[in-house]
């Protein structure tokens, strides 16, 4: 299983401003919030978290079917790591994160040993959504692999487990 | 504050969030702040704090935790502003 989510910095900046009042507490535990005041550059430690939140939930959200609006239950640990981790009631979700100037992209799963066998995808390979959820078809064969694709801005992102 | 005046300041709300134009001037209570009205969930936050100020309301987690829609927004503010 796998999920991902990517930010838009430049977006991001225009879009969002995470220091009015009440706006970090609604997302973020005290922990993350530690993290991101006393980061050099709190504009990407908000984003970094947020997309590893968001990854997370993805996944969450295709096993369980269920929709649901709290990321302050997604927490994140273990983000100085290579691999950080994603809590949410008892389940882990693993983590890794890429940060450069224009854009902040996490990748999710289940299992530590598929960041091995993930695989970027674009739009040219043949997706399918059922009931909302991306699939890519896979050439010859009947079966379907499930994908997650994330867009924001100018960035879009596509990947699967092989 | 009868249910139009409400959904009427809803709109006024999620206006300048909306990233799907036809989708709000169509807008029902089956209506997904996410997935019909293209809003970034990062924006939600700034829904729920709009909303607060607005009604004067307190919206917790476990509120929040619904409000992927129109319809559970109009149920969460009936229920914040009965209980004033």
């Amino acid at each position: 299983m796998i999920g991902n989510d990517i930010v838009d910095l430049a977006l991001a900046l225009k879009e969002s401003n995470w220091k009015r009042k009440g706006y970090l507490a609604k997302i973020f535990t005290k922990l993350e919030q530690l993290l991101i005041i006393k980061s050099e550059n709190p504009d990407n430690m908000v984003w970094n978290l947020w997309s590893r939140k968001e990854a997370a939930y993805k996944i969450f959200n295709r096993n369980t079917e269920v929709k649901i609006y709290n990321p302050i239950q997604f927490k994140c640990y273990d983000t100085y790591k290579s691999i950080g981790k994603v809590m949410n009631n008892g389940v882990v979700y693993y983590t890794k994160t890429e940060i450069n100037l224009d854009y902040i992209h996490t990748v999710s799963v289940l299992n530590i040993t598929d960041f091995e066998s993930i695989k970027l995808l674009n739009r040219t390979n043949e997706i399918i959504k059922i009931e909302g959820i991306p699939y890519l078809k896979v050439a010859n064969n009947k079966e379907m692999n499930p994908i997650s694709i994330s867009n924001h801005g100018r960035f879009e992102k596509i990947v699967s487990l092989f | 504050m009868n249910k139009e005046e409400t959904i009427t300041k809803l709109k006024e709300i999620i206006k300048p969030y909306i990233n799907n134009v036809e989708a709000f001037e169509n807008l029902t209570e089956a209506t997904d702040f996410i997935v019909d009205l293209n809003i970034n969930s990062a924006n939600l936050i700034d829904i729920m704090l709009d909303l607060e100020d607005a009604f004067v309301i307190d919206i917790e987690n476990q509120d929040m935790e619904k409000m992927l829609d129109v319809k559970a927004a109009l149920e969460i503010i009936e229920i914040k502003l009965a209980n004033k």
